[in-house]
């Protein structure tokens, strides 16, 4: 689809895994670039520019949470961290020192696919000027220059906070954004600790955005890290 | 035994003296011998009442009277008729017998009295006991009841038998008190004040001894300080002492076999969780094992669409066995205390979203109503582990009830909690089973092939309780079985969430 390909690189110790995630890949025709330790990991993403950096947090060399910073300075790519259940405050940790989005084991292709082609997608427009100025997914309709939101071809209509809380889900579709990134985000610096402020919207933005407001289509939770917009 | 005041002898004097003057009048109208039996009757009076010495006064008194006042001639000591020296004899040997039998039914008496004080207050020890199961409960009840029957303060030290380590505090502050305990432990008799060794310790020390061995001693401060317990009480306390020890011994006894019979169970849930990890684990591997060969060796050969029922089976029992080692890494988490709960304010609808989309293979074939009332407060938990308490609950569910039954998930607030109830129009579960399905490796029957490991309610339960809620099972009103958690709304409440100049 872009020529040329973009590059993923790959941080996983453990071989049967790197393998699954190399084949997957290119068999979408990215270019594959592995790395079975953090070390190695720094020197690829300092000399492959690549697009997508997949990084296991479990290394055995280098904490992965600790890699993530030190690959944030020293590269553009969108960080991916891959992390199991449970492990929740570590990609929240890994999330607000840089990551973009992560993925808990096990997952399957296609949740890594979706995964890579969003973070490619806004690592492309991070530089650019401007994001579409309309958001579309499902039933719903985001004018962000007019600031009205559609359900179908009803209106519908959002305080100025849900509107906020919205706009920031927009502009991070299709990625997780942690509470606190959202609060700072809505609310300000102060209240990154009120993550109730938050329920309590995504409450009323799931019952007004929602068909079914208990079985959220578009406003996903993640639970104990934070909210997804999913693009769909 | 032997205080009898001067005013017993005064009195013995007064009754003699009495029955002289009352005989006197009668003396030349009745026979003499009836005047003997009168001062027969002063002498059993005085040895009744009084002790062997005032009796013997007695007696020896009426002798003298009868002799010098009604046996001619009169006003002597002589005496004409020697009849009258046996009818001497009789009255001084039936002075004495009367005193003898008199002061032993009245010694017996006070004995008996004690006895039944002290088994009073064995048997108010043995009443307070009945529920200590503990050695340190034993030996609080101990205590107060030894304090109260000894007037004082009593405390018990145990030691083992190896080496004697004592106390440095309160009342064995005294070295007489420590060098007294121990020579007690070793002596096996009572020391300190009151008893025969050691009197000059400032408490009265008495062993806690079963047949030979040697648990420790108590220990008896009176009140006051100075106060020296009587025989009796010092009785008292060391009876009191070996039944405690008694009762010790049984306990300990007890909780030896407690322990053991925990090891026993241990051991028993340990080979239960290997045949059932051999199973549970290896049924799904030989499936991979075999699918995955298969999809390898002959690809060649194999149409498509057996090729793609082959990756179904390797998804499939991936996420079986996947499933299988999460509960069991929760039960280990559950169980070896290390789970931290992390709780926030927030809505049950959307972990129940979380819930429903996770589990939206698992339920196709049960719809969930959902009855949530919009008041329902915001609710302080770990949204990870209640989620894991929904995907439990309705996965067991889901497992054990035909296809097409609805499931309902219900929740209201009540006094200080929420109450939550995941209810299901199945089979139901049998009578009596409410409690053990919260057993750990509990299996239904059928569970096997439902692909269970019985963990699921097990580790329901630890998050519940780890939340300060309760979680237990009963029958649905009109079939079918229903769990119930309460999570409690204690803690801070969140602060208000903004809603001004919002329209």
């Amino acid at each position: 689809m872009n020529p040329p390909a973009a590059v993923v690189l790959v941080i996983e110790d453990d071989a049967p895994m790197r393998r699954f995630l190399g084949a997957a890949l290119r068999a979408q025709a990215y270019r594959v670039v592995e790395a079975a330790s953090a070390r190695e990991g720094l020197a690829q993403a300092a000399g492959r520019n690549p697009g997508v950096i997949l990084l296991d947090l479990g290394l055995p060399d280098g904490d992965g949470l600790d890699l993530t910073p030190r690959l944030r300075a020293g590269t553009r790519a969108a960080i991916i961290v891959i992390s199991a259940r449970g492990r929740e405050h570590d990609k929240v940790t890994a999330l607000d020192r840089g990551a973009d989005d992560y993925l808990t084991k096990p997952f399957g292709v296609p949740e890594l696919l979706a995964r890579v082609r969003v973070a490619l997608r806004h690592a492309a427009s991070t530089g650019g000027a401007m994001d579409a100025p309309v958001f579309e997914a499902g039933q719903v309709r985001v004018d962000l220059v007019r600031r009205r939101v559609f359900r179908g071809d009803v209106e519908v209509h959002l305080t100025p906070t849900e509107y906020k809380l919205l706009a920031a889900l927009v502009r991070h579709a299709g990625r997780v954004i942690t509470h606190r990134q959202l609060l700072e985000e809505v609310w300000g610096a102060n209240y990154a600790g009120q993550t109730h402020y938050l329920r309590v919207y995504m409450a009323q933005l799931r019952h007004k955005l929602e068909r079914d407001p208990a079985r959220p289509r578009l406003l996903s939770t993640e639970p104990g890290v934070g909210y997804r917009l999913e693009e769909r | 035994m032997s205080d009898t005041t001067p005013g017993e002898y005064l009195r013995t004097i007064a009754i003699l003296a009495a029955a002289t003057a009352f005989a006197l009048p009668f003396r030349d109208h009745v026979n003499t011998i009836d005047v003997a039996m009168l001062y027969l009757l002063a002498v059993v009076v005085v040895a009744t009442f009084y002790r062997r010495g005032p009796a013997i006064l007695a007696s020896v008194l009426a002798i003298l009277a009868f002799d010098f006042v009604f046996v001619p001639p009169y006003y002597t000591f002589g005496v004409h008729d020697t009849d009258y020296l046996f009818t001497f004899g009789v009255m001084f040997v039936v002075a004495l017998l009367m005193s003898g039998l008199t002061t032993r039914i009245r010694e017996q008496a006070r004995e008996a009295a004690e006895r039944e004080r002290r088994t009073a207050a064995l048997y108010e020890l043995d009443q307070a006991m009945t529920a200590a199961a503990t050695r340190a409960e034993v030996t609080a009840i101990a205590e107060r009841h030894i304090g109260s029957a000894g007037g004082g303060d009593a405390r018990i030290v145990l030691v083992d038998d190896a080496g004697a380590d004592w106390p440095g505090d309160g009342i064995f502050e005294h070295l007489a008190v420590r060098i007294t305990a121990a020579w007690v432990h070793d002596s096996g008799e009572p020391g300190g004040p009151g008893t025969r060794h050691c009197t000059e310790a400032e408490a009265l020390i008495c062993p806690l001894r079963t047949g030979v061995r040697r648990l420790g001693v108590v220990v008896l401060a009176p009140e006051p300080e100075d106060r020296i317990p009587s025989a009796e009480e010092v009785e008292t306390v060391a009876e009191l002492a070996r039944h405690t020890a008694d009762l010790l011994d049984r306990v300990s006894l007890h909780e030896r076999h407690e322990r053991a019979r925990a090891e026993v169970e241990a051991e028993r849930l340990r080979s239960s969780l290997l045949s059932s990890l051999s199973h549970d684990l290896r049924t799904p591997l030989g499936a991979i094992e075999g699918a995955a060969s298969s999809l390898r060796e002959e690809t060649a050969v194999l149409p498509a669409d057996v090729r793609h029922e082959l990756a179904g089976t390797i998804l499939e029992e991936s996420r079986r066995m996947n499933r299988l080692v999460s509960n069991l890494l929760d039960m280990v988490r559950v169980e070896s205390g290390s789970l931290t709960v992390q709780k926030s304010w927030q809505p049950l609808e959307e972990v129940l979203g979380v819930v429903l989309i996770r589990l939206d293979e698992a339920l196709r074939e049960h719809p969930v109503a959902l009855h949530l009332p919009p008041e329902l407060p915001l609710v302080p938990i770990d949204e990870i582990l209640v989620e894991q308490v929904f995907v439990n609950l309705l996965e067991n569910a889901a497992r054990y009830t035909p296809p097409g039954t609805p499931l309902e998930v219900r929740a209201k607030e009540t006094d200080d909690s929420v109450l939550v109830e995941v209810s299901d129009h199945g089979p139901g579960l049998p009578p009596g089973q409410e409690e053990m399905v919260f057993h750990k490796f509990f299996q239904g029957d059928g569970t096997r092939a439902a692909g269970g490991a019985g963990l699921g309610l097990t580790i329901c339960r630890g998050i519940v309780t780890a939340h300060g809620g309760r979680i237990w099972a009963a029958p649905r009103d009109g079939g079918g079985a229903a769990f119930r958690f309460t999570l409690p709304l204690g803690g801070p409440p969140p602060g208000p969430v903004p809603t001004a100049a919002e329209s």
